[in-house]
């Protein structure tokens, strides 16, 4: 039994999700704005909290404002984003400010019952689209690519085949199979990639996404 | 010769950032404008200080003339609205410290200090420096305002009054007349200086009651516009509120109603079209391969009732080439929808030297060599085109695993024409 909290300023889309959630999961609570979710993820702190990128209230952060508010809580509860905008500037905020994962509304309820028990284990929940958006960020050219491990603003070579299988639409399990690796291996390196997307200074990244809302 | 390559060559607009900032944001600017990193900009400033001071003399010109402000929402604003999204942006979270306000304090706690010194007879710098620098610090302060504006609008606009700017004003203004006092009556008894002093507010308050209604009614249409843009800005929230909220109801739609074809199909047209509205910045038509390519994928989700999940990397202005790319992809895609099963996937990417698409399905998969080639569209619709091109194109097919469409097509510039 999993307890998650839900925040979304929409009252049908929040009884939406809470019906189609599978028996594993346990809806503890339900806020609706940025102000009384942080309220709520601070006093009741549950391994996970689902919440949509834009929310009213707070300094206009959104659900990005949410999870800086809760910054010292991340080791203990962690973030899914679900949005019906997949657009670059608002998944990499929600990323970059500590979230987990990126799912659109569009998913199926037993496919966010997975995104959020995975969360909850501590992996990352990447979808198509956002695997293309780190792509796009890191560069995609096959030259570009990290020597260490330590290297932050680049992408291993395995790093981006992984990456690349998952924007082409490969499950977790067809990448493990596709690269004779195991799913654990995957995980990992799909962690490492939401590390760097979180922590990379590089310069790129930010000039990336702010010419994102250009085109 | 390469032509344009990204879309996203674009310059930044040269501003002042709120974000990031040490003391006025110059340097901050200067690098999102250029491209280059702020440490560099922050290096040449100082070394340029050493070349006969130029560093400040150009920090204080540009601190001066450059507006305060984001410049990636400078950069957006200065769009057409028709072309850019209709949802709000979430806004940056920056941290700032202030450092600006606590150098003017310790400088006026410097200078207090020294007044005082001078009144209990300490013999410090009493000739021309320290009524200079008085004077200095208040005209800084009187325009500190210019930077503090959007900043103090902000805070207008969620309700709460600031007489920060008001504070700014008169404290500069006392600074300043204190500096030339002491700048000017170094040598001259009280009574003349007091005098002198009453003689100079009387011209002030003459020239302040002429100037008074064209005051009046410069402030008055600042408000009016300002009433203006929070009505517009509040009908474009209600808007999007709005059109968001289409949205959710259809996603909910297109999640149950798994038996009606026409209300998914209707809902994914529209869904695709309200998305396109509130969250995408549209660009000129004829200069995207990618909004191209999701007007193909469009096409066929709606005469074929399905959903492609598409993810693109990188774009580039379509030619002769991409053309001919993607009309396979589409042929591709046709079969992908007609041979296999959801969830299609559809993955370009665009790197400077080769164009890739992947088309994936999720069927039974077919042994491609089996396929009569008088029967089969792959051949000539998909392989063949992209090869004329000069490109490649093979099909993955395993028992179980569905089919994937791998097309690549190298960029070397204008000479596409091989066909």
């Amino acid at each position: 039994m999993i307890d998650v909290i839900l925040v979304d300023d929409h009252l049908m889309f929040r009884a939406g999700v809470r019906a189609s959630l599978d028996d594993t999961i346990n809806v503890v609570g339900e806020a609706d704005d940025v102000d009384s979710a942080i309220t709520m993820v601070r006093s009741l702190q549950p391994p996970v909290v689902v919440l949509d990128v834009h929310l009213p209230g707070g300094m206009g952060g959104g659900g990005a404002e949410v999870i800086q508010a809760c910054t010292d809580l991340l080791g203990t509860v962690r973030f899914l984003a679900l949005s019906v905008s997949d657009a670059a500037e608002d998944v990499v905020a929600v990323i970059r400010a500590g979230a987990r994962g990126y799912v659109t509304k569009a998913i199926s309820g037993s496919d966010l019952s997975d995104a959020i028990r995975r969360v909850a284990g501590g992996d990352a929940v990447f979808s198509p689209r956002l695997a293309g958006f780190v792509l796009d960020a890191f560069g995609a050219a096959a030259g570009d690519v990290a020597t260490g491990d330590d290297e932050l603003d680049r992408l291993s070579a395995r790093e981006r085949e992984v990456m690349r299988l998952i924007a082409r639409g490969y499950s977790y399990k067809e990448v493990a199979s596709e690269l004779f690796i195991s799913i654990k291996t995957v995980e990992t390196h799909v962690s490492a990639v939401l590390r760097k997307l979180q922590l990379s200074s590089r310069h790129e990244l930010t000039r990336w996404a702010a010419a994102r809302r250009l085109l | 010769m390469l032509f344009v390559t990204t879309a996203t060559t674009e310059r930044l607009p040269l501003r002042r950032p709120r974000a990031g900032r040490i003391v006025g944001g110059v340097c901050r600017g200067l690098s999102a404008h250029l491209g280059v990193p702020v440490g560099l900009v922050r290096l040449v400033m100082v070394l340029l200080t050493v070349v006969g001071g130029a560093g400040p003399l150009l920090y204080v010109f540009l601190w001066v003339t450059v507006p305060a402000g984001d410049p990636v929402q400078a950069a957006v604003e200065q769009r057409p609205a028709a072309l850019s999204r209709l949802a709000p942006r979430l806004s940056e979270q920056g941290r700032r410290l202030p450092i600006t306000d606590i150098a003017v304090g310790l400088v006026l706690i410097i200078a207090a200090g020294l007044l005082i010194a001078a009144r209990n007879g300490v013999d410090v710098a009493t000739t021309w420096v320290l009524p200079s620098l008085i004077a200095l610090a208040g005209a800084a302060l009187a325009w500190s305002q210019l930077d503090a504006i959007q900043r103090d609008r902000l805070r207008a606009q969620s309700g709460g009054r600031t007489p920060v700017s008001v504070l700014r004003l008169i404290g500069g203004i006392v600074l300043v007349v204190l500096g030339v006092f002491l700048l000017v009556g170094r040598d001259v008894p009280v009574e003349d200086l007091v005098r002198s002093a009453i003689a100079a507010l009387a011209v002030l308050v003459g020239t302040a009651l002429v100037l008074a209604p064209w005051w009046l009614r410069l402030v008055r249409e600042l408000g009016d516009e300002r009433a203006a843009r929070a009505r517009e800005s509040e009908r474009a929230d209600i808007a999007a509120h709005l059109h968001d909220g289409v949205l959710q109801t259809l996603a909910l739609i297109r999640r149950q109603a798994d038996d009606a074809e026409e209300v998914a199909r209707l809902a994914r047209a529209q869904e695709r079209e309200l998305r396109e509205w509130l969250y995408d910045d549209r660009r000129t038509p004829g200069t995207s391969l990618v909004s191209d390519l999701r007007g193909v994928v469009a096409e066929v989700e709606d005469t074929r009732a399905v959903a492609v999940d598409v993810v693109v990397v990188g774009d580039c202005v379509p030619d002769a080439g991409t053309e001919a790319l993607l009309q396979a992809t589409r042929e591709a895609l046709v079969n992908a929808v007609t041979h296999g099963k959801a969830p299609y996937s559809l993955y370009l990417e665009v790197v400077d030297t080769q164009v890739e698409v992947f088309v994936r399905d999720h069927g039974d998969g077919f042994d491609i060599d089996t396929v009569p080639t008088d029967r089969f569209g792959v051949r000539e619709s998909i392989i063949g085109r992209v090869m004329r091109r000069g490109g490649t194109a093979t099909v993955k097919s395993r028992p179980g695993r569905g089919t994937e469409v791998h097309l690549c097509l190298p960029r070397n510039g204008r000479n596409g024409e091989g066909a």
